[in-house]
């Protein structure tokens, strides 16, 4: 043997993985989700998701570059950030969205932290968030050609039925990489097989998010509703492959599954009371500002400093089985009780609910003494509400029908109509209205249903001063107008308030569509 | 029924292949042989011999030094040569007895007289396995006579004999337990007999089906052994996995496995016993396995302890051009040396020779959190944070994390995509972290 012989301390064989082949691995598993949006959404989504790869790569190099630090482009993970935050755009941005994004995800979250692995939030979602909060009318533009409509997830946040089949398929419109669960899917069991990922995080995460929205959403354990959910917007592909990124997500098997409950209740959160449609985005970069006090509470106990590690394997199951048998307890009897109280409370809301209707109809339709359902106008706004919910092509707005009513009179002539319509845009959420009208569509009355605006400001179109403006008129349609009113179709926007005056404009025209529709 | 097995671990390549149907060959040493004084835990054993004197197989040359260690025992007959340093297997000089065989291995009074076990006193097989001179054949290197001696004999419920043999490419175990079952069988009944509460498990990994056979077809009828097979995996013959894998019992560092009562020896240990015991043969050899792409010929050998190790790399063929490693033991924690002229001692079990360093063929990049090191780490760590705590050479972080229950398998190392020495870091602050506390004291 001419040479040394090599001497290193032990071990000395090593796995065949490395950082790099992970990388490439997530970048294989997002194929189908590419292919896919590109095919969805055009050649253009394909140049959208070239810039943010480019831009991801060329900033890392130039970085590393410029400070004289070695060149790790070949690892593959700005080539993951470029992609991924390309897949989390709409498909109308400017090329422009996706460079800065990706400088920005490359630039300020990852290096200015140290480099791989030192970055304390997902890159692609960091870049993202900062997209949404300073370009919000671009971030939020799904109008692509050849692909209309709202994103299922705004039409399930506006009351609408969305189908569930074309949402796992991709068949809805959303962001380039979000549409298609079964892509993702198919991209989330390949990384399990090839074993870069555990299912842990994403499916305790959606399922940590179903029941959240079983319990909080207001559509109980509605199945078609809980898989709208799960399948539309941004779940998918965050809970696959933005919350299971290494860097910013727990080392810990305990912290993971903290981490991925704490995710599914903060999307639930975030979904169901905030203003957007979307929460996975912020919840997952909120979750990893949390990664280093999870890890914290969740470090392992090492081997053998069990109580009773020398017993045996009987007593420490017997251990566990009480702290779960307990919980279990502890939701059953309290679900127990939710079920009771709402039971007991049921029927009384119901009446009370149904006597202030009655009021309100009578109030805003003096001319009838007795009310039925108008099955006639129950037809005509089920037939201009779309299946996605939006009603007459969307030119009101959020808007749904709550259900019409035929005034009549003592000898069974119908002699107005009550229409209750809600519009999602109020600024503190839903408003709904009673809109009574003559049968020719004259307004008669109007009433507040529901309205939780802000005191003192959108409060006040509670006030005659405001909605007797709308009392009384003949007209097809109301404009908003600032100061004074000129004309019967002007309405004086309340000051302060203009979210709430468009708002409940939208909704009375929405009214007099309808009756003077069915009229024509 | 589920197999016994443990939390963590990995699943190297196992190249196992290449010995396993090799049968064992006496390979008979040649002139010189030598007998480093610290070839077990514990003090180093004293001289009884000098330079010049004659001596015969089986005479013992050095005694025990103190309560923990163990007799050495000449493997030849010959003349001292003398006694000075010399290089073994870990990289140091160890004060060591030179041998001259005369190649005529004369043997002392009474070698390989057949005693009847049954006949035998607790303390008479005590004395014989400390006469003997064995130690853990495992690689720990044990005195087994002070292994044999807990304080409380009848708290022991499991005697276990470790035949997992879960370190890649070593088949020396597995041909024993092919080859000289009975001898394993009856080695475990003499220690039975030291501990009348005992149960004697023999357990072996699942991946050597004709071994598992083989040993319960010898231990047929034995009411107090039962053979348990194991799941293959990677660290799955470490003490305290196999211990938590037969028994369900979990023991730390601070822990001996008699305190789970248990204990645990390995196959050569227990066939060694036998022989001391059963054939009045003290540990003059062991079973060795020769093997690794780098190797000629691989192979498994009776060797002579205190043959080097150049001997049986001639005798299997030689190195192959262009190996670049050569280690004693397996890959995964077996000692690289930069030499073949060192003697083969008690604890060393095989050669390794290998083409290909993995450790140096990739680079390190930087940790990308991805977990498989706490995934795998059998004693339930986090080394990525015990790697960053040891890149500080901050001793107490390095504590604090639990880092002195690593005993150094290298499940996390291999399994690191990022290429990060994380067990030579573990290393390292052990040693810190242990020469602190002897200064303490």
């Amino acid at each position: 043997m001419d040479g040394l012989f090599h001497v290193s301390s032990s071990p000395h064989v090593r796995s065949k993985d490395t950082s790099a082949s992970i990388m490439f691995d997530v970048a294989i598993a997002l194929v189908p989700a590419t292919i896919f949006g590109i095919w969805r959404f055009g050649l253009y989504s394909a140049l959208i998701l070239l810039v943010a790869i480019g831009f991801a790569i060329l900033s890392e190099y130039m970085f590393e570059r410029l400070t004289g630090q070695k060149i790790t482009i070949a690892d593959g993970s700005a080539l993951v950030t470029g992609l991924l935050l390309g897949l989390n755009l709409p498909a109308t941005v400017p090329l422009w969205i996706p460079a800065l994004g990706s400088a920005f995800a490359i630039l300020f979250v990852k290096q200015f932290f140290g480099g791989l692995g030192q970055n304390f939030m997902n890159p692609a979602l960091g870049a993202r968030c900062f997209l949404l909060i300073s370009f919000t009318g671009l971030m939020g533009n799904f109008n692509v050609d050849g692909v209309s409509g709202a994103t299922p997830l705004a039409i399930l946040k506006s009351g609408g039925n969305i189908d569930v089949a074309a949402s796992f398929l991709g068949m809805t419109n959303g962001t380039i990489g979000e549409v298609s669960a079964l892509a993702l899917i198919i991209g989330g069991i390949y990384l399990l097989v090839r074993k870069v990922i555990t299912w842990h995080i994403p499916v305790i995460y959606v399922c940590s998010f179903a029941i959240f929205e079983a319990l909080f959403a207001g559509h109980g354990a509605d199945p078609r509703f809980l898989l709208a959910e799960i399948f539309s917007g941004g779940l998918m592909l965050g809970a696959i492959f933005m919350a299971t990124d290494y860097v910013s997500c727990p080392i810990t098997k305990n912290g993971k599954i903290v981490y991925a409950v704490l995710l599914g209740v903060l999307t639930g959160i975030l979904r169901t009371l905030g203003p957007s449609a979307e929460g996975v985005s912020y919840a997952i970069i909120l979750c990893n500002i949390m990664v280093p006090l999870i890890e914290r509470v969740t470090m392992p106990k090492a081997f053998g400093y069990e109580k009773n590690a020398l017993q045996g394997r009987q007593k420490i199951s017997m251990k566990l089985y009480k702290p779960a048998a307990a919980l279990v307890g502890i939701t059953a009897i309290a679900g127990l009780l939710l079920g009771v109280v709402y039971e007991l409370t049921k029927g009384p809301i119901a009446d009370a609910e149904l006597k202030a209707k009655a009021a309100a109809y009578a109030a805003v339709c003096p001319q009838a003494s007795e009310f039925e359902a108008a099955q006639e106008l129950d037809e005509y706004t089920a037939s201009i509400t779309a299946a996605d919910g939006s009603v007459a092509d969307g030119q009101f707005g959020r808007v749904v029908y709550d259900g019409n009513y035929a005034g009549l009179d003592e000898n069974g002539n119908v002699v107005g109509y009550v229409v209750n319509v809600t519009t999602k845009e109020g600024f503190g959420g839903e408003i709904s209205i009673s809109v009574g009208m003559d049968t020719e569509g004259k307004t008669t009355g109007l009433a507040f249903l529901t309205i939780n605006e802000t005191a003192g400001l959108g409060m006040n179109a509670t006030k005659e001063s405001f909605y007797t403006q709308y009392v009384d008129k003949q007209v097809e349609e109301f404009t908003l107008v600032k100061g004074a009113a000129s004309a019967d179709n002007e309405i004086s926007a309340m000051s302060g308030a203009s979210v709430t005056s468009q708002a409940v404009t939208n909704a009375v025209n929405a009214a007099l569509y309808a009756v003077q529709g069915l009229s024509e | 029924m589920k197999l016994a097995t443990f939390r963590g671990g990995v699943h190297p390549d196992d190249g196992k292949s290449l010995a396993k149907d090799c049968p064992i060959q006496v390979l008979l040493p040649g002139n010189e042989l030598v007998f480093p004084l610290s070839q077990h835990i514990g003090a180093p054993a004293v001289p009884v011999v000098k330079k010049k004197d004659t001596v015969l197989m089986g005479q013992r040359i050095a005694e025990a030094g103190g309560f923990v260690s163990a007799n050495i025992v000449s493997s030849v007959s010959g003349v001292v040569k003398n006694i000075e340093p010399r290089l073994t297997v870990s990289g140091v000089k160890v004060n060591s007895i030179i041998i001259e065989n005369d190649g005529n291995y004369t043997p002392v009074e009474g070698l390989g007289a057949k005693r009847d076990l049954d006949s035998m006193s607790k303390q008479e097989i005590l004395t014989a396995v400390k006469d003997a001179g064995i130690v853990g054949l495992g690689g720990a290197g044990f005195p087994t006579h002070v292994k044999l001696s807990p304080k409380d004999p009848d708290a022991i419920d499991y005697i276990i004999v470790n035949g997992a043999e879960c370190e890649p490419y070593l088949t020396a175990d597995y041909r024993l337990m092919i080859e000289q079952p009975e001898k394993l069988v009856g080695g475990l009944k003499a220690m039975l007999k030291l501990f009348d509460n005992a149960k004697g498990v023999i357990a072996i990994e699942n991946n050597k089906p004709d071994a598992i056979a083989s040993v319960q077809k010898a231990a047929a009828g034995e009411e107090r052994i039962e053979v348990r097979p194991l799941k293959t995996k990677y660290p799955q013959g470490a003490e305290r996995n196999l211990i938590f894998a037969v028994t369900g019992r979990k023991i730390n560092s601070t822990k001996l496995p008699a305190d789970a009562g248990c204990i645990v020896d390995n196959v050569d240990t227990v066939v060694s016993t036998y022989m001391a015991v059963a054939e009045s043969t003290p540990l003059m050899r062991r079973i060795f396995t020769a093997t690794g792409e780098g190797i000629e010929k691989p192979a498994n050998y009776e060797v002579k302890i205190g043959m080097s190790f150049a001997e049986i790399a001639e005798a299997s063929g030689g190195l192959k051009e262009g190996t670049t490693k050569i280690i004693a033991g397996g890959p995964m924690m077996g000692m690289a040396m930069s030499s073949l002229d060192v003697p083969v001692g008690k604890t060393n079990s095989a050669l390794l020779a290998l083409l290909k360093d993995e450790a140096a063929e990739y680079e390190e990049t930087a940790c990308i959190n991805c977990g498989r090191c706490v995934d795998v780490c059998p004693s339930r760590l986090v080394p990525k944070m015990m790697m960053d705590a040891a890149e500080r050479f901050d001793k107490e972080s390095f504590i604090a994390l639990n880092g002195m229950e690593c005993y150094e398998c290298g499940s996390c190392t291999y399994a690191c995509p990022a290429k990060r020495p994380l067990t030579q870091g573990f290393k390292q602050m052990r040693q810190a972290v242990m020469a602190d506390r002897r200064k303490k004291k």
